[in-house]
């Protein structure tokens, strides 16, 4: 068994997995062919099957997923603006995927970690460490069309919006990722 | 210049209606793209959907102020 926070993080890991399921779904679903249409239509599978490792971890650890609301990058937009165009949502995509590394990398290193949700996490990494390869190379594919210039300031304009709701997300939940954030 | 324009327009509103499964009469100018399109990962999927429809790029600047159908349609035809 684990506790009430251990089950709220492993909920709060699973609903962001199916936020970006959904959003790479629909955006696989209407790019033209291409490179990029063929890795995000990866990625969207990926986060699928992470949202399913998350469910079936819960599951395996005796308890039931938490139905939470917003996803942890559905704050990106507030905190950011909206991404118009597909390096925007490159860049966005790039910063929160090494949000997500950085987290399951804390994590992992938790003392006292259930040895399911360590093997979960691992899994999910070798996917994560490929989604920011494949990302990396579209925006330097992108270079001549956008401008270096232009997709480093984007980059840069979500990585402050990512420290901004990664705090407010600290903050608001202290208490359960306490555990976590201590290590 | 304004037939080329009202056709651009006329364009985009087709794209605009494809991508929200509306007919173009639906797509009055005055509708407020939060009444068509309730949420935010929902607006993004239809304006890359223009995108890819016209060929064209827009920024983040250029949507700055868009609110309206028309808004969307304005910006849009001037990259065609």
């Amino acid at each position: 068994m684990i506790s009430e926070n251990e089950r709220w993080v492993l909920s709060f890991y699973r609903t962001s997995e199916i936020s970006g399921s959904l959003f790479f779904g629909r955006l696989a679903k209407s790019l033209k062919s291409g490179p990029i249409q063929h890795d995000m239509t990866k990625h969207y599978a990926d986060e699928a099957m992470h949202a399913w490792y998350w469910t079936d971890c819960l599951n395996k650890l005796g308890v039931e997923p938490l139905e939470l609301g917003n996803a942890y990058q559905d704050q990106y937009l507030a905190a950011a603006g909206m991404p118009v165009n597909i390096m925007e949502i490159l860049a966005i995509t790039q910063v929160f995927e090494r949000r997500v590394i950085n987290q399951y990398a804390v994590h992992s290193r938790a003392e006292g970690i259930h040895e399911l949700v360590k093997s979960t996490i691992d899994r999910i990494v070798e996917d994560e460490k490929w989604h920011i390869k494949w990302i990396r190379d579209a925006l330097k594919n992108m270079e001549p069309e956008y401008g270096k210039n232009t997709i480093d300031e984007t980059v840069e304009r979500f990585l402050a919006a990512d420290r901004e709701v990664y705090e407010k997300t600290v903050r608001e939940h202290e208490e359960r990722v306490r555990e976590l954030i201590a290590k | 210049m304004s037939s080329t324009l009202s056709a651009n327009d006329a364009r985009v509103k087709q794209a605009l209606g494809k991508s929200l499964k509306r007919e173009i009469g639906e797509l009055d100018d005055s509708i407020a793209l939060t009444d068509l399109v309730a949420e935010s990962f929902a607006l993004i999927e239809t304006v890359i959907n223009l995108q890819e429809e016209l060929n064209i790029r827009l920024v983040q600047e250029d949507l700055r102020d868009v609110k309206t159908v028309g808004d969307l349609v304005r910006v849009c035809a001037q990259r065609l």
